[in-house]
This record gives structure tokens, sequence and C-alpha cells, in this order.
């Protein structure tokens, strides 16, 4: 059984406390003034996107405002200083839920897709942060739903990319809501339009998308993370997507197994060092952390290691309120640079839900390096009791420590500095391709790490309505120099690159390690 | 042709207030009372399944207390019903009426909003907004057409006796759930046939309402009046009855027909996803009384006697459950036969013996045959929304036992907790059965 080899990696010697990354908590002051508004129909939603958009560099943060305004901000940041952002007057819409990053025509220019309550936006990025709507020049559909998910690859042979948007409830049902999910939409290329989305049926009220090329087949398939509150009959969700083909769900023939879980958000990441992606899957109560059981066997079928691991997060650590817990925005990170990737969780009540904590303070779970996780958010300075929603853990001011910016429901975004003393090196490394997808979307980074390789999915998509493109940041220890390679979006394996810790590299398939330097 | 038994009904229960008025619109206003009497049903059906607190148990207890409501709203009304003021557990005489017209409908449209809304305040939400938005719509559908001062007359009342209710309520034991009902500290058992958890979800390595028998029941005289016999005694070896009860579950769950999985999953009932195995009873009534058009009052009578089995089936099963302790299938055949072995259901996080949707279906159609006849064959499409389809029964005895078979073929109850469980719910039944709700 694969589970047994994938135990016996987690379960390697007991390692030293993990060193706890500091935070300074600038959010009165880094000018991030937008907050996430509205009644019953934003209780989801709230997300955080993070990309380069004014060409410098580093990473400017637009805010999705809910009933109010979006806002997006430029980074005004200098490297290593305090984080500095000014408000521009870009993609102020009303109704916004989240936003996700993706230069779709390749321009290099970067573009935004906003997930609205009614119509849908593509933003087209024309530089220096100013934006078009091209939802229609783009023949793209933005319907009339509650719009709560995200995930986009370019399929291959296509020079456009494939969207999917995951919908929430009916918003117009009151007495009798339940079972009323709205229609999932994927958006398959025409040229460089879109052609009119394909319904993926059924579906279940997604509030995660991502692909993922789960068994390294090189054919990524959709996994799609649901909210049980909503659907009838309904599950957690894995799509075929073979070019040319329908979309199809995996199914129980195929080893896919049911699991309904109140489904917030994804974040994958090869946690185990097996060289399959892993999932940490948010929800009340206890969330997940899922291992493919037996890769060999080609069938999808997960264990769950949340307990074992440590990584449950089911209750407040903190603040002494014992209810369950309610997790959105997920995502791994190195937090600390210490060559292990640690787990963030953004928490926040739905609303008023008594029996749930109202006081849920966000997850720093730090991996110690032999399968657990140790959490460490209040001595880390980011375990806000504000009820939050979407997050990004990105390097804002690229010093090579990641920074934390996280939306709250009805009170501001914080946003948070790393500004402890380092636990280790780092590297970061950005993609660049010629021609289509030049973010190269799809593709895998490996890095060694001792005699294993980890592998590192770039997706568009995941998390809860929040997503980045720009530099990947990689903690590396104690060690002087990363040693990575990319598999390109048509599986071209890349060379290896020796990167020296402490820098910056822009990797493109036939330019190699371009250095680059901020400011 | 089965008798119905609402032939009886119909022809005893007609509302005086009725009576008064042309019989024209009494049909209309009938009509009236029946949509608002299964419109909260229905709604209650989905706010227990969306609400966190509302595993099956205190689902159960929820149902008696909205059926009550509902039928003591009606029978302050009605001389031909009788109040269960009296019968039920510390239920003293209900609020009476104050002089001048009522309307049944609005009567009932206020006891059911203020009870229901009471009851589930601490769901959602959409839960709430939903309520919100049928109290409005039942509200209009009570109220159009009937004068002001009656509506507000009748409406008062009604919350009135909502109000009783819901202080009665709330002394029971049960009102207060936390932690979705599992204790934040357990101390597991030291012997060998002790349950143990079974799952790998932090919030469950403790058993679900451990202490749950010590509510007040409704209409047993006490948590234990019908406690099952002893299961088979614990054994290991090969051969063994328990051994042999566990080698059932074992062979049956590794040769499952397309059959038996679906009847598995029809009665699963999951708390969260489903109305719950009470919820499942509640719904099969609701259907029967679209069906065959029943009258508010007989629809009420029996909801009230429905939800009181149920609830105190669940407070007898749960007496018995933490008496014995037992383990469950998949820890006994991980532990001596195979290590591997996974049921077909998830297994309920609480102690195996007696199995609790057999004490309850033995508990639902003992007096739902006693209200509706032997031989009641009926469609249930309970689940039909979750992708299951329809399933036809030629009885409610039919039902329950399949309900109890249904939880061998997931592989989480051994045949003698099933048995042994419909046993006691029959027995619990019949004190409900025997409640009077017609004078």
């Amino acid at each position: 059984m694969r589970t047994t080899i994938a135990l016996l990696v987690l379960a390697g010697p007991a390692l030293a406390e993990p060193s706890v990354p500091v935070f300074a908590d600038e959010t009165a002051t880094a000018g991030l003034t937008t907050i996430y508004q509205g009644d019953w129909e934003y209780m989801v939603g709230g997300g955080v996107a993070t990309f380069d958009c004014s060409g410098d560099g580093f990473p400017e943060v637009f805010l999705s405002g809910g009933a109010g305004p979006s806002g997006l901000y430029w980074n005004r940041s200098l490297q290593g200083g305090p984080l500095t952002f000014e408000k521009t007057d870009s993609i102020a819409l009303d109704a916004v839920l989240g936003a996700y990053p993706l230069d779709i025509d390749s321009d290099g220019m970067m573009d935004l897709v906003v997930l609205r309550h009614g119509s849908n936006r593509l933003m087209r990025g024309l530089g220096e942060c100013r934006f078009e709507d091209a939802t229609e020049t783009w023949g793209f559909d933005g319907g009339d739903a509650w719009s709560t998910a995200f995930a986009a690859i370019w399929e291959k042979g296509q020079d456009w990319p494939t969207i999917a948007i995951g919908n929430y409830v009916d918003r117009y049902e009151e007495a009798f809501p339940w079972g009323s999910c709205t229609d999932n939409w994927l958006h398959r290329p025409d040229g460089t339009r879109f052609a009119p989305p394909i319904a993926l049926t059924p579906s279940f009220c997604a509030l995660s998308m991502i692909f993922t090329d789960w068994n390294r087949s090189g054919q990524w398939a959709l996994r799609v993370s649901n909210d049980r509150e909503y659907y009838k009959g309904g599950q957690e969700q894995l799509w075929h997507l073979d070019p040319g083909q329908p979309p199809r769900l995996y199914t129980e023939a195929e080893g896919w197994k049911r699991l309904r879980i109140w489904g917030m958000g994804i974040a994958t990441a090869d946690v185990n060092l097996d060289g399959y992606p892993d999932y940490y899957l948010t929800s009340m109560a206890d969330n997940k952390l899922q291992f493919l059981k037996d890769p060999a066997s080609g069938k999808p079928d997960y264990a769950d290691l949340a307990f074992r691991s440590g990584v449950t997060a089911h209750r407040p650590y903190t603040g002494g309120d014992l209810r369950p817990s309610t997790a959105w925005h997920p995502q791994f990170a190195d937090v600390n640079n210490d060559g292990r990737l640690d787990i963030f969780v953004a928490k926040g009540n739905v609303a008023k839900m008594p029996d749930f904590a109202e006081r849920d303070p966000n997850n720093l779970l730090l991996s110690a390096g032999d399968g657990t996780f140790v959490e460490a958010g209040d001595r880390a300075g980011i375990a806000s009791m504000s009820v939050a929603r979407g997050a990004q853990v990105v390097d804002l001011n690229l010093d090579g420590l990641l920074d934390l910016v996280v939306v709250n429901r009805w009170t501001p975004a914080e946003v948070w500095r790393q500004t402890g003393e380092p636990g280790g090196n780092w590297v970061q490394v950005r993609l660049e391709q010629a021609g289509p997808n030049r973010n190269a979307i799809g593709s895998v980074v490996e890095i060694r790490r001792g005699a294993a390789v980890e592998r590192h999915e770039i997706a568009a998509g995941g998390g809860h309505v929040s997503g980045s493109v720009g530099w990947l940041h990689f903690g590396l220890g104690a060690a002087e120099r990363a040693e990575l390679r990319v598999i390109w979006p048509d599986g071209t394996a890349g060379d290896w690159h020796s990167l020296p810790a402490g820098t910056f590299h822009i990797l493109g398939p036939d330019t190699g390690a371009r250095p680059w330097t901020p400011g | 042709m089965p008798m119905h038994r609402r032939q009886v009904l119909g022809l005893a229960l007609a509302a005086p207030a009725l009576l008064r008025v042309p019989p024209a619109l009494a049909a209309d206003r009938a009509d009236v009372s029946r949509k608002v009497l299964l419109t909260w049903h229905k709604l209650v059906l989905e706010l227990v399944r969306h609400t966190a607190t509302y595993v099956p148990p205190v689902a159960a207890r929820a149902f008696a207390y909205v059926g009550i409501t509902a039928h003591e709203a009606l029978s302050s009304g009605n001389p031909a019903l009788r109040s269960l003021a009296g019968q039920l557990s510390d239920l003293s005489p209900l609020p009476a009426r104050a002089s001048g017209v009522h309307d049944e409908a609005c009567v009932l449209h206020g006891a059911l909003q203020a009870v229901v809304g009471e009851l589930f305040a601490n769901t959602g939400p959409t839960g709430l907004r939903a309520m919100q938005a049928m109290g409005r719509k039942m509200g209009e559908t009570a109220s159009t057409g009937i004068d002001g001062a009656v509506v507000a007359r009748s409406v008062a009342h009604g919350e009135a006796i909502a109000e009783r209710i819901l202080a009665w309520a709330a002394a029971d034991g049960g009102a207060v759930i936390e932690n979705m009902g599992f204790p934040m500290n357990y101390t597991p058992g030291t012997r060998p046939q002790d349950w143990v958890p079974t799952n790998l979800i932090r919030l469950q390595q403790a058993p679900l309402l451990p202490g749950w028998s010590n509510c007040r029941p409704f209409a047993l005289p006490y948590s234990d009046a019908c406690d099952a016999p002893p299961h088979p005694d614990y054994d290991e070896a090969p051969g063994s009855a328990f051994h042999d009860a566990a080698l059932e579950v074992y062979e049956t769950s590794r040769n499952l027909t397309q059959d038996q999985k679906l009847i598995a999953r029809f009665w699963s009932d999951d708390p969260m996803l489903t109305p719950t195995p009470a919820g499942h009873w509640i719904s099969i009534v609701l259907q029967i009384a679209d069906r065959d058009s029943l009258p508010a009052e007989a629809i009420s009578a029996t909801l009230a006697k429905l939800g009181v089995a149920q609830a105190d089936a669940f407070i007898s099963c749960w007496s018995t459950k933490f008496r014995y302790n037992l383990l469950r299938p998949v820890t006994y055949i991980n532990r001596h036969i195979d290590p591997s072995w996974e049921p077909f259901l998830i297994t309920p996080p609480f102690p195996e013996y007696t199995s609790g949707h057999s004490t309850q279906s033995g508990a639902a159609m003992t007096v739902l045959t006693s209200v509706l006849g032997e031989g009641f064959a009926f469609d249930d499409a309970t689940h039909e929304d979750d992708g299951l389809p329809v399933r036809s029964f030629p009885s409610f005895a039919a039902a329950a036992e399949e309900a109890a078979m249904s939880r061998l073929y997931g592989g989480i109850h051994f045949r003698f907790g099933n048995e042994r469980g419909l046993d006691q719910g029959r027995a619990v039944g019949a004190y409900a059965a025997a409640l009077k709700t017609e004078s």
C-alpha cells in the first residue's frame, strides 16, 4: 500500500521545534482600506489577488469589497521595508467576491478574472495598473450567478486558457435555498476568445477549484471542493478534462471515494515528498489533509491524515473560545524558510453562528519535519480574531520573508510584514515563456530536498476566491543553493539549475535562469 | 385494499370554527391549514439538515415539540381533539383561547412560526433567512381574506401555545447542545468490548451525547423503561456467537448487492446531510398527508405521536448504548478478522448496542401502524432530491425492518443490535401509540 510509504516519509525522525516567524501587523499604516461588506449574499467570498501590474516586480494587491467597491492597490513598498500601498482608481467594481490574476491574452500584462454576484468580468491589463473590461471582447459569458470559485489551465494545443467558474446557491431562492446549487461553467477557448460555456453538471455549490495533475499523467484534472450545506446528492468532485472531450466526472468505479464536507478551500502541495500532489481541504470543524493512497493503482483514492499530522485545526487554539472552527483560505508555503512546507488557514465564523467559534484565530501550522505540524499562529503574531475569508501568503516587499494579507468580513483587510530573523535561506523564481501561457500555468517546479524531490504544481485557482501569480518562493533552510528545474506545460523537462540563496531568477524554457534584482 | 385511517379521522375531526362558515369557504380554510402545517414541517426538515447541533436524538426531540405544538394549537379550539397535557411528562394544561373567533390556519401559523423560530434560533444565516421568508409567506397565506382582528387574536394564541411548549422544552435536559454534541473530555472504557472512536475526525474522539438518556422522556415513564436485554457475550473466539455476528457483517459487506447498497444509503440518514432518521419518518408522514389529503387535525396528531415515539426511542436507546458501551463492528473486525476492512457506510461515533435507527424505526412503525393501520402501503421519496430512487413499502413494519437491516448492510451494526433495537423501539412506540389525541 502506498499509504504505508507515505506514512513512512511522514514519520521521519522528530526534529527540533520549528523556527517561529515573527510578523508585524502593519494594517494601520499599509494603506489597504477596502472592506469586504454585505449581508447574506456575501457570507462566502472575500478574496484577494496579488500580482504585478506595475512592472516593477513587486506584487500589487486587489481586494474584493462585496457590497462595497473593490480596490486595486499599487505596491509602493521598498525591498525589506514597511508595507506601503497606494489605492488606484482601477477595477472599483461592486458585488465582487474574489479575483484571480491570469494573463489571458499572454501579452505580458496581467489580466484579472473578477468573480461577482451577477456578471463575472475579465479585466484586461494595459500596463501601469490600468485595466479595461474585455469580457465581451473576449466572448466571455459572465453569467448571472453567485460565483465563488475559479481555476484555469491551458489545455494541450490551445493558445487561450480554459477557465472553470464555480457557482454557489441560487441567490433568489429564499425559503428553500437548499439544493439550489447553480451550474458551474467551463469556458473553453475558441481560438483567441471563449466559446459558450459548458455546464459542469452536476454542480454542488463549489467554493474552490483547482486544476491538478493528481496522477502525474500529464493530463490535468479539475478538483472541486463543494459546500455540503447547500447541495443535495453532492460530494467532492474530480473531473476528467481530456483534450477535445466533454468533461466527465471520476466515478466510484475509477476509485473516487465519496466525501461530503463543507468544502471552503483547496491548497495543494507535495507535503510528503512522494512526488504526488497532496491536498488540504478546509471545512467547518475538522479540516482534511489528503495523501494519495496508492499511486500505482491509478485510483484517486485518498487517505486523510490531518489528525495524525496535527492539522485538523478544528477549534481555536487561543482566545478561549472552544467551539468548532470555520476555515476558509488554506495555503501551503514555507513561511519560516526552513525548507519545509507550512500551512496557513484563514478562519472566521460564517456570520454569527452560535455553535461555531466567534473568536476564531487564523492558523499557522509549521512543519516539524517529522510529518507533524505545530501551531504557531499566536506566537507568530497573526492570530487575528477578525472574521477572515480569503488570503495570500506572499512576499510583498521582496525581502525573502513571506508576508500575509487577509480579507475579513465587515472589517478592513489585515496585512502583516514578516520582520523577524530569517529561519533559513530562500530563493524566488518567476516562470516566463514566449507565446501563449506566458506564466507557464500547468508547469511543475521540482526542487531537491536532500534525496527527495519536492514537486510544486503551478496552478491558477484554489484557495478561497484568492490567488497569486508572480514570484514563487522556496525556503532552503541552511542550504546555500537551490537545485531546481521546471517541467514546462508541454511536458518538456528543463535543465536543473543551481541558484544561490537569497536571489531572484526568471526561468524560461529557452532562456535558462536570468537573475533579477528588485528596485 | 388497506383501510386508510384518514377515512375515520376525517369524519371525526371537523373543526367547530369551520362549522360557522359556509361549507365551500370551510373547505378552503381547511386546505390553508393543511398548507401551513405541511409547509412549516417541510422547512423544519431542512432546518434539521442544516443546523449543526441537530444530530439524530436532538432532531427527534425537535420534531416532537413541533408536532405537539401543532396538535395543541388545533386541539385548543376543537372539542373533538384531546390535549396531550396530563399525558406527557410535566406538560400542564395549555393556554385557553381568548373569547372571539379564531382562524385555525392563523393559530397554526402563529404557533409554528414561534416554536420553529426558537428551536432553530442557532441555525446559520441561510436558515434564519429562510424562516423569515417562510414567516412572511405563510403569514400571507394564512391571513388572506381573514379579518385583521381575527388574524391578530389567532396568531397571538398560537404564539402563546408555542411559548408554553418552549418553556416546557427548556427544562427537559436536552435544550443546550455544546460542541456539536461531543463532550470536550472523555475517558474511554478499558474492557476489550468497550467502544472506541472509529474515525480520524478530531471532534469525534468522544462519543455523541453520552448523557442523552438523562433527558426527560415524553411518554415513557423513565428513560430505561424499555431497556434491551444483554447482547451476546463478548467473545473473540471463532465460532462464538459474538464472532459469528461480526463475521456475518464482514461477509455481508464483502458481497453486497447493488440493491443492498441502495438500501444502506437510503436509510443512512446522516446528520447534516439529510433530515436524520427521525426526519425520514416525518417525511414519510408528510408524503402520505399530501397523497391522501389528510386533514390538518389528523396530520398534527400523527406528527405529535410520531415525534414523541421517536424522541423517546432515542432516549431509551441512548440509555442502552451507554450502559453496554459496545464496540462497533469495524473495531472488532479490524482487530480479529481483517485489519483492512472498511464498512460501506461511515460508522456513527457512538456505541453499537442497540441500533438507534432500528429503535426509532420500531417506535415509528408502531405509532404509524396504530394510527393508519396494518398493511398501509406507501411510497417513500424522502431522498429523491439526493438522487436516491423512490422505494415502495407494503407496510410500516416492512419499512422499519428494512431500515434496521440497512445497518447490517452498511457494516455498522451487528444483527443482534438491529433486532433488539426493533424490539426496544416497538415497546417504546407502544407508549406513544397509547396517547389520546381525540376526545
